[in-house]
């Protein structure tokens, strides 16, 4: 019997994202300071102070209404009810596993002295719904109230932070208050918490400024305004902060109250234009050019703006500009600032319309700096807007991002960066990162020819290729399945039956690829492939992909566990996500069904770990959970999950696993009894397909034609193909069993019985077969005897479906292997649905954990289902989060399902 | 599909460049904005840029095409 398992040396567990000394990533978790002038809100601070006694306290309002200084001001004066843990966001920590991080981290500065008892998940490597679950349960033994702002909430839109964030509410202590600010309404179920009175809202109408705080802005900015100014002021501002302060700017410059007022409140241009024309119209010439010029940029370094201008000044003039408190803000405790993004755009657009032909020229300097800085995803997309593609490329390949597309956070920002990259570009550098790109989108044969065109530039140019250029091409050789040309493929693949099992053969295109990428690794800096640990997972992936599809099952099951062990940081969770998946397709394969089902489970979980889109997720993992349903006899399960791994597109595109899900669609159409559908849903055999998908399709297809009582056309679906290994023996076996040939198929049952290849579903076959034989030829003992050994051998797998397929004279023969004895009959688990002989996959439950499983099946609330037990209602929820635990889920549907599956409910 | 966007106040030709796809065309005490939006993506952007750049969107809607 093949090994059940491999045992995984990663486990997912122990790796960290690295918290780089970065400034811009430490102050976002600084408390901005005050702004000079910053008006005091006693009536809003109050509310916010109120607000944070219950949960959650929402502050809404559109850009400029002060809700970030509103609750910064709260943090500093507002007599906060215990530390504040502050947490600004960006746009690019919409990723669950990059917020959630950032979370824990920032809980963890706010908690310096985690007093015992308390256990930060401080492991972003197990971010997911056992990382909820944990850091609600850590909420609990807060030694008093914590804080935790989320400022603005909007860039993190989507579902799944939302969604995180729900559970996190619904489940933590009552020592966790939250404070969110945000332009738009986040998608929290924000009617329930409101009928639950656990919600505080401070909207756009209250945060505007009242002309009496008006006036006191005013007074700030050394204005002496009539109080008729400032209500005219409000009023045609409608209270918004950030006009009023540029109303307060431009009266400075002017001098002239009364006068800007009437001009302002007479004219019917759009507030923010007149205000944003004012102000930029009456800069000088030098620091309009500057903020023109710095318009290219989302954060300002005074470096890289002088890098842009060509000047020395820029220090001067942004912190100038953010004395004034007019838009430009800085980023604390770092030298970069941000430009309001009021400015920011109309500064764009007058670029655009001003000097065209500069805005490519200020990116590509914008790039050159940014790079030298370190910055290089920045740069890259620098460079792309610059479209600079050789100067892009060559920076991608010497920092190894070509072979990062795929697995690091910023991967995505990577692909679209060098997406629009034309065709045209020439050079080694461009052709690796076009490969790069149809790989990323499962184009192997568009990679193929990239790859080929970067092989003769990397040859013609007549040096040695960099480490790193030789490295990139090497590894996206080996990714994008290396095609032997034909002789040496019939040698590699073994001409027949007979010749399987006997050794390694001569070295494929693959390995040879894999030995290249292992020589370059060892000519490169130690610490540039220590930071990179997904380029020898991804080296094992290719590589275990590469056996596979030469049906050499058990290296290629080996290798993807030694790949998913390889993936010790961050970036390598999704080649993690990959290889589970993979490894956990091909145990279903071999009918090492439990450990395809939690190899496949753990796939899935690092995927919500590492945050991946779903449209980058790999189906592997669910055509693997639908393979174990359908060899277990589960229809509506394999349909379910087939259904799911057909919406990822790797299952489409992906030889390997569209040839999984035809084989599966195949089979569930058999079990229907729809030969014909089942035979249509194989692709007919074509030149290219590797020999393992090849086989399991021709053996599907077999199949299907012996279910049709086409014995011949079943014959020659095997003949057809590579007949590697002693499935294709099992299934010759089949046929001419059908034929009345049953000597034929006996000794045929005898070689492939003799294999040491054989997998589970095929054992189990052979011995049914050879039972049917027995029977035929009226040893009913013998018959007995050999189900008896095919019943022991497919029941710790729960193995059903040979026993399905083998057709009814089964079922007679089953009735008589209970004997009369008071023993359960062996077969009895084939029909069996209760969980008593199954292995436990997770910590088993309590009783009383069971009793509120079942409660949540039957839709109850919590209160609903602390009446029907008779519990408290904190008892209740203590009760759920450790099933929630021990099932690895974050809410109920996924509870009650994951209950079914493990046969609990 | 084609929608249009009813901004309060007059918008001058600088900040109305800040959305190169769209028409700006001024109305009384009012701009209208209008278009080809792509998908529910960039229609969301748009609101999002309106709102940066401090306009109140006061109607939107789809054009017959």
């Amino acid at each position: 019997m093949p090994p059940s398992g491999f045992p995984l040396s990663g486990d997912g567990r122990g790796t960290t994202l690295a918290w780089s000394d970065d400034p811009l990533l430490a102050a976002k978790f600084t408390v901005p300071a005050a702004p000079r002038h910053h008006v005091s809100r006693p009536r809003l601070l109050g509310r916010v102070g109120a607000g944070t006694h219950g949960p959650v306290t929402l502050v809404t309002g559109p850009a400029g209404a002060g809700k970030t200084a509103l609750a910064a001001a709260w943090t500093r004066d507002g007599e906060p009810p215990g530390p504040v843990a502050w947490l600004t966001l960006d746009p690019h920590d919409a990723a669950p596993g990059i917020f959630w991080s950032y979370v824990v981290e920032a809980l963890g500065r706010a908690l310096p002295r985690s007093p015992g008892g308390i256990s930060m998940p401080a492991r972003p490597g197990s971010v997911g719904t056992s990382l909820l679950t944990r850091l609600a349960a850590a909420t609990e033994h807060f030694p008093g109230p914590v804080v935790l702002v989320l400022d603005g909430f909007e860039k993190v839109a989507g579902r799944r932070v939302p969604a995180g964030l729900e559970f996190l509410l619904d489940h933590c202590g009552p020592l966790l208050r939250l404070v969110v600010t945000s332009r738009a309404d986040p998608l929290l179920p924000l009617h329930r918490y409101r009928a639950e009175d656990r919600l505080t809202e401070i909207r756009g109408a209250d945060l505007a400024f009242t002309s009496h705080e008006a006036s006191a802005l005013l007074h700030g900015h050394g204005l002496k305004p009539g109080d008729d100014v400032a209500r005219a002021l409000t009023r045609r501002t409608g209270g918004w902060a950030a006009g009023l302060r540029l109303c307060a700017l431009a009266v400075q410059r002017t001098g002239d109250p009364d006068g800007f007022t009437r001009s302002f409140t007479g004219t019917e241009q759009a507030v923010s234009d007149y205000l944003v024309a004012e102000v930029l119209d009456t800069r000088p010439a030098a620091t309009g050019e500057l903020l023109l010029r710095a318009s290219i940029l989302d954060r300002l370094h005074p470096d890289l703006v002088n890098a842009l201008t060509g000047r020395k000044d820029a220090e001067a003039v942004l912190a100038g500009l953010t004395r004034e408190n007019a838009f430009v803000d800085p980023v604390p405790g770092t030298p970069w600032c941000r430009v309001h993004p009021l400015f920011a755009d109309v500064l764009r657009a007058q670029l655009r319309i001003r000097h065209p032909a500069l805005v490519p020229r200020l990116h590509a300097r914008a790039a050159r700096w940014l790079a030298g800085e370190g910055r290089v995803t920045e740069a890259l997309e620098h460079a792309a807007e610059a479209g600079d593609w050789q100067y892009a490329a060559s920076e991608a390949v010497r920092h190894l991002l070509a072979v990062a597309m795929f697995t690091a956070p910023d991967g995505e920002r990577i692909e679209r960066a060098f997406s629009r990259m034309p065709a045209s570009v020439p050079g080694a550098g461009p052709a690796l990162l076009a490969a790069a790109c149809r790989l990323a989108r499962h184009d192997r044969a568009g990679c193929r020819e990239r790859l080929t065109e970067a092989g003769r530039h990397l040859r013609r140019s007549g040096k040695e290729p960099t480490p790193e250029a030789g490295l990139t091409h090497a590894l996206l050789c080996l990714l994008c399945e290396p095609r032997a040309d034909r002789q040496t493929d019939g040698r590699a693949d073994g001409p027949g039956p007979d010749r399987q099992a006997d050794g390694p053969g001569p070295p494929g295109p693959a390995e040879e690829a894999a030995r290249a990428v292992a020589d370059l690794m060892r000519r490169m800096p130690p610490e540039l492939i220590r930071a990179h640990p997904e380029i020898e997972a991804l080296r094992l992936y290719g590589l275990a992909r590469s056996f596979l599809g030469r049906g050499r099952l058990a290296e290629g099951r080996r290798l993807c566990a030694e790949a998913a062990g390889a993936c010790t940081t961050q970036a390598s969770l999704p080649v993690q996500h990959l290889s589970l998946g993979l490894l956990a397709v091909a145990e279903a394969a071999a009918g090492a069904l439990t450990a395809a089902e939690d190899h496949a489970l753990r796939s899935l979980a690092v995927a919500d770990q590492c945050g991946a889109a779903p449209d980058r997720r790999s189906g592997a993992a669910c055509l693997a959970l639908a393979a174990v349903a359908c060899e277990r006899d589960d229809q509506e399960a394999a349909h379910r999950r087939l259904g799911q791994a057909l919406a990822c597109r790797d299952v489409h595109e992906d030889p390997l696993l569209a040839a999984e899900a035809a084989v599966l669609r195949s089979r569930l159409e058999l079990a229907l009894g729809r030969w014909e559908t089942a035979l249509a849903a194989l692709p007919l055999p074509g030149a290219g397909d590797a020999p393992w998908p090849a086989q399991r399709l021709a053996l599907t297809r077999s199949a299907a034609a012996l279910a049709r009582g086409d014995h011949e056309a079943a014959a020659v679906a095997v003949h057809g193909t590579r007949a590697d290994g002693p499935a294709p023996l099992l299934a010759l076996a089949r046929a001419h069993f059908a034929a009345g040939r049953t000597d034929r198929s006996l000794r045929l049952l005898a070689r492939a019985g003799n294999s040491p290849d054989l997998s589970l579903p095929d054992r189990v076959g052979v011995q049914l077969l050879r039972a049917r034989a027995a029977l035929q030829a009226g040893d009913r003992a013998a018959a007995q005897h050999l189900l008896g050994r095919a019943l022991e051998a497919a029941r710790p797998e729960r193995l059903r479906r040979p026993f399905g397929d083998a057709g009814p004279w089964l079922r007679h023969l089953l009735d008589g292997t209970g004997g009369t004895g008071p023993a359960p009959a062996p077969g009895s688990w084939l029909t069996a649905r209760g969980g008593a002989d199954l292995p436990d996959p997770v910590q088993p439950l309590s009783g009383r954990e069971r009793d509120v499983l079942l409660c949540v099946q039957r839709m109850m609330s919590a209160d609903e289902i602390a009446d029907d037990l008779s519990l408290s209602v904190n008892t209740v929820k203590t009760h759920l989060r450790s099933v929630y635990r021990k099932l690895g889920v974050s809410r109920r549907r996924e509870a009650v399902e994951r209950g079914r599956e493990l046969r609990i409910l | 599909m084609r929608y249009e966007f009813r901004v309060t106040g007059s918008v001058s030709r600088l900040m109305a460049e800040a959305f190169p796809e769209l028409k700006a065309e001024p109305v009384p005490r009012q701009t209208l904005f209008s278009g080809a939006v792509t998908d529910e993506a960039h229609l969301y952007g748009l609101l999002a840029r309106f709102q940066d750049l401090g306009l109140s969107v006061e109607e939107m809607r789809r054009l017959p095409e």
